[in-house]
């Protein structure tokens, strides 16, 4: 087993400073080593990374010291990590070819210098007597989900010693990379530059094998725990947000800056540099959750936003808190993207890109929604560290959820907006209040991709297509459901239980599924066998509605033979049929609703199973409405329209109404044609 | 002429001509209420007997727009929340200057309304030009025998304006747009990029419409067969009086914009239920009238600028002599009768 002592990290130092590259390695790695607090992770992949970025070649020359140990139960003989900026080397990548197959048309023409990538120009393994293996001509690239040979985001590297489980090894890692005009949320645009994904990461070895995934278009990342001691060197004047906090910055004689950044219990490190970002500070308090250090690096021109910005990272960190379980780090940074970056909107932990329009009215979306939904992913994604590769719904899905109970708990009503004339003119349409439930447009994308796959799919496999629409709305549309079906009080308590339990480890969709089963009481299997191990579709309608006064036609005997004949009651009765359909093939019990036209009414449970059901009383009152699944506890079904039958319909009235209305805009329409003639 | 007193003349004479007014208010209606229909049919077919219809009847219900965007086609397609209200508006507006595609169905409508246009606007410059009641022979005897020439000019005015917008725009703001701001970080500098690309375009697209204008006021007021040789002697007429022409166009512009500044002010959003879905209606379509009036109004007061620019009779094209004269002969026949009197 390799040690990790102080003689150690000296002797990772000179050998760090053997290659040749520059910038040297850590002059002193002793932070890695000696954490400030107690563990809160296993702290398994460490990093001590030296970086400087020349603007003006777009490039990046590193050199890191993995310290890795192995928590499987399987040995290692060999390692892999990440090359995600190989992703952009050419459009032969899996990534580039997913996204064709997507049908997303490339955002723009490529020029030479908006590809990407990443050459590793040495990397050794450092022996316990400081010996250093070279394993530089050894390394190769592989594609463990496609077979893509033309892929080169993982690479593979055998080592001369299996490492044990427990065992802990110190590879030294020098590269280049070339920073791409932004894909995915990292790169360049003009002088703001967005780095993530961008150094050599190793994967995640499981008791069954490595999970090293390659770059796929449609899902995010995967890491272990560690501790991020990295040092940028940047032209001086250029601000610097990064993971973690800074320590330290020195002044270079060759005109730039190092900034020294420090981050434990994390599973990644990006960072943002640019000349023109402007800097705002605030800070985080509430009576039981810890404080926390708000740093906001922004766009100039959106200074007039900042407070907004930071309005909408307390709410997170407070209603998350409040709801979950506390903020440990004590710090976050929000990074204001640049015009045109196409960076906003991501989560790195302790760092978020959130996103804004130099016109944007209050009460929209943004920047408040963006933010909390990066801040928010600070617990889902950065803290319980799910695999992104393959259950990307377990962070994007919950943390969906999760924003839109914050925005409206603090920032309701928000207002759906469209913008006009390139997308620079903004209006917000203040008939059409955004709700929790619909967030936007859950059940519009959901609808149109909900038979793409099932959810427990692995993520990277998901049809690029609709990937977006399983991920996100699905998982969002069943928590809700759950909340309808379990109540807030329960849900809450599985998600802080489930929270808690899985901090600062990677779960399974099992481990949630437990804490649900285990905190509701309830056994909640066909749940998610239904939303979760399917792809059916939910669709449950009124198919009929009768109400008419009992009559028999045919031959009745009044009197039964030796029977007294019974008094003729004079009262009207009204025979009530409705019939249900379950047009989907999702399953899911739901209750019937008739209300009459003295208002009273009657429900039943149906268990949604048949095809088709009726249910029937008699009143001697004429029913009004019909209704399946009347409180909307189903969010996923697909058409809610059909869920009602009123005997006097409204259809003509509203369809009038409406087509009036749309009768103005198209005569406005064509007066603006009028132009041409 | 000057600039201004066209514009003043042409209110008198779109003010003296309200059934002109009404008329082709009329025509957009009638082109309009079938496709509405339409609408109201789909729209009713899938409410069926849902509550949704309620809230829909008396406010708005996103999520069954949602549901019946999902499934619309056709005309449907364009039954979207940015329908109601002053977003209606801007929707055309940065649809038209964006060149957003249209539906199908849309554009089969759009151009009918404007073929149908085409052919009355030979009879509304002609009654405008002649400043009289034209009674509905007249002015239908105008709308037939300009009818052709019209439909050629507007064949040569497509074929301009598809250039324009399938290739001009496309290259300003598209392909330079995105050259010049490609590096750019800052919004608002996108934004002066984008201004100053509508601005070239418009530029364009305005010295173009100026020219068919005069064009087609040409035809009507001059008598003219050919629609080349209209637009050629149109192109003159603006070279020539390139100030007035211009003044007089941005004070067409302005009481444009004011239209939009006024209607943005007072339109209604979604219509409610019972009375104030029927003023939202009346607001809505008083806005309309008033996009007519002003259309209409830059046909009266370019009309006006032109004839006030003519040197002489002899300018005119020989008129023929069949009924009705063409508002030239009719000029020259009035000018006669001054003299003799």
């Amino acid at each position: 087993m390799f040690g990790r002592s102080t003689a150690l990290v000296a002797l990772l130092i000179a050998s760090g400073a053997a290659i040749n590259v520059a910038p040297q390695a850590p002059s002193s790695a002793a932070a890695v080593t000696a954490p400030a607090v107690a563990p809160r992770s296993p702290r398994n992949a460490s990093y001590a990374i030296t970086a400087r970025l020349d603007p003006a070649s777009r490039t990046i020359s590193g050199n890191e010291i993995v310290t890795w140990r192995n928590t499987s139960n399987i040995a290692a003989d060999a390692l892999r990590f990440h090359l995600y900026y190989n992703a952009w080397r050419n459009t032969a990548s899996t990534w580039m070819r997913e996204r064709r197959l997507s049908g997303r048309a490339p955002e723009k023409e490529y020029e030479p210098s908006d590809w990407g990538w990443i050459d590793v120009t040495n990397i050794r393994v450092i022996g316990v007597d400081g010996s250093a293996g070279d394993l530089t001509s050894q390394l190769r690239f592989i594609a463990p989900d496609d077979g893509n040979t033309a892929d080169r985001t993982v690479a593979e590297v055998p080592l001369t010693r299996a490492i044990g489980p427990g065992e802990t090894v110190n590879v030294q890692i020098a590269w280049s990379a070339h920073v791409p005009r932004t894909f995915a949320r990292t790169g360049a645009v003009g002088n703001f530059f967005f780095i993530a994904q961008w150094f050599p990461k190793i994967g995640v070895l499981e008791n069954s094998g490595w999970n090293c995934h390659q770059f796929h278009v449609s899902t995010e990342f995967f890491a272990d725990f560690g501790i991020y001691d990295v040092r940028l060197t940047v032209p001086r004047g250029w601000i610097v947000g990064a993971t973690g906090v800074e320590r330290d910055r020195r002044d270079e004689a060759d005109g730039t800056t190092t900034h020294h950044y420090y981050q434990e219990d994390v599973h990644d490190f990006a960072w943002t540099t640019s000349p023109d970002l402007v800097e705002r500070r605030a800070t985080f308090e509430h009576p039981s959750l810890p404080r926390a250090d708000l740093r906001l690096l922004l766009q100039k021109e959106h200074v007039g936003q900042a407070e907004r910005h930071f309005e909408a990272a307390r709410a997170a960190l407070k209603y998350y808190g409040e709801w979950f379980g506390p903020y440990p780090y004590g710090h976050l940074t929000i990074v204001d993207p640049a015009w045109q970056s196409a960076a906003d909107g991501m989560e790195y932990p302790t760092l978020i890109t959130a996103g804004t329009s130099w016109l944007q009215p209050s009460h929209t979306e943004d920047p408040e929604d963006v933010t909390v939904h990066e801040a928010g992913h600070q617990f889902w994604y950065g803290i319980v560290a799910t695999n992104e590769f393959e259950n990307a719904w377990m962070d994007e899905g919950i943390n969906t959820f999760a924003t839109a109970r914050v925005m409206q708990e603090r920032f309701a009503p928000t207002y759906t907006l469209k913008r006009y004339f390139g997308g620079f003119i903004p209006y917000r349409l203040l008939d059409f209040p955004r709700t929790r439930e619909r967030d936007g447009d859950r059940l519009g994308n959901y609808r149109t991709g909900a038979k793409g796959d099932a959810q427990s799919t692995p993520s990277w496999q998901y049809w690029p297509g609709t990937a977006g629409s399983i991920t996100y709305d699905k998982t969002a549309l069943w928590l809700h459901t759950l909340e309808r079906m379990l109540g807030w009080d329960v849900l809450q308590r599985i998600l802080s239980t489930y929270f808690m339990r899985f901090q600062f480890k990677h779960p399974k969709p099992q481990d949630f599924f437990d804490v649900a089963g285990e905190v509701s009481g309830r056994d909640l299997t066909w749940f998610f066998d239904q939303v979760y191990r399917s792809s059916n579709v939910f669709d449950y309608g009124v198919e009929t509605l009768r109400s008419e006064t009992d009559s028999v036609e045919g031959f009745v005997d009044k009197s039964p033979p030796g029977t007294t004949p019974r008094v003729e009651l004079k009262q009207v009765l009204y025979r009530t049929q409705v019939v249900v359909r379950r047009y989907g093939e999702g399953i899911f019990p739901v209750d019937v609703r008739v209300v009459f036209e003295n208002k009273e009414e009657v429900r039943w449970h149906w268990d949604g199973r048949d095809r088709w059901k009726m249910f029937e009383v008699e009143k001697p009152v004429r029913a009004a409405f019909a209704q399946v699944d009347p409180d909307r506890v189903l969010l996923l079904d697909v058409r809610y329209t059909n869920n009602s039958f009123t005997l006097e319909p409204q259809s003509a009235r509203a369809a009038r109404k409406w087509s009036l209305a749309w009768l103005i805009w198209l005569q406005d329409h064509l007066l603006t044609y009028g132009f041409f003639v | 002429m000057a600039a201004a007193a066209a514009f003043r003349e042409g209110i008198r004479r779109v003010n003296h001509a309200p059934v002109v007014v009404a008329g082709m208010f009329a025509v957009t209606l009638l082109v309009s209420l079938p496709l509405a229909y339409a609408l109201e049919t789909m729209i009713a077919d899938h409410l069926g007997s849902s509550l949704a219809a309620e809230s829909l009847a008396t406010g708005t219900n996103y999520d069954w727009w949602q549901e019946f965007s999902a499934q619309a086609t056709g005309l449907g397609t364009t039954f979207l929340a940015t329908i109601s209200g002053f977003a209606a508006v801007l929707n055309n507006l940065s649809g038209f200057l964006d060149h957003a595609p249209l539906a199908a169905t849309i554009i089969g409508v759009t151009a009918a309304w404007m073929v149908l246009w085409s052919f009355l606007s030979g009879g509304v410059i002609d009654r405008f030009a002649r400043a009289r009641r034209t009674r509905s022979h007249g002015f239908f005897g105008a709308c037939g025998m300009h009818f052709w020439r019209l439909l050629r000019l507007a064949a040569i005015a497509w074929i301009v304006y598809a250039i324009l917008f399938q290739f001009v725009h496309r290259w300003i703001l598209s392909d330079t747009y995105s050259w010049l701001t490609r590096d750019l970080t800052a919004e608002r500098t996108g934004f002066a990029v984008r201004l100053a690309g509508y601005a070239i375009f418009g530029a364009l697209l305005i010295a173009c419409n100026i020219v068919f204008d005069y064009a087609r006021i040409r035809i009507v007021v001059e008598d003219r067969r050919s629609a080349i040789a209209a637009v050629l002697a149109g192109a003159r007429f603006v070279r020539r009086h390139a100030a007035g022409v211009l003044g007089l166009y941005g004070l067409n512009a302005v009481a444009f914009l004011v239209l939009l500044v006024v209607y943005a002010l007072v339109a209604p959003g979604a219509p409610r239920s019972g009375v104030s879905m029927w003023a939202a209606l009346v607001l809505g379509e008083l806005y309309i009238v008033g996009r007519h009036y002003l259309k209409l109004l830059f046909y009266a007061s370019e009309t006006a600028f032109f004839q006030g620019a003519l040197a002489h009779a002899a300018y005119t094209a020989a008129p023929v002599p069949v009924w009705p004269d063409s508002p030239a002969a009719e000029m020259i026949a009035n000018a006669d009768r001054t003299v003799t009197s």
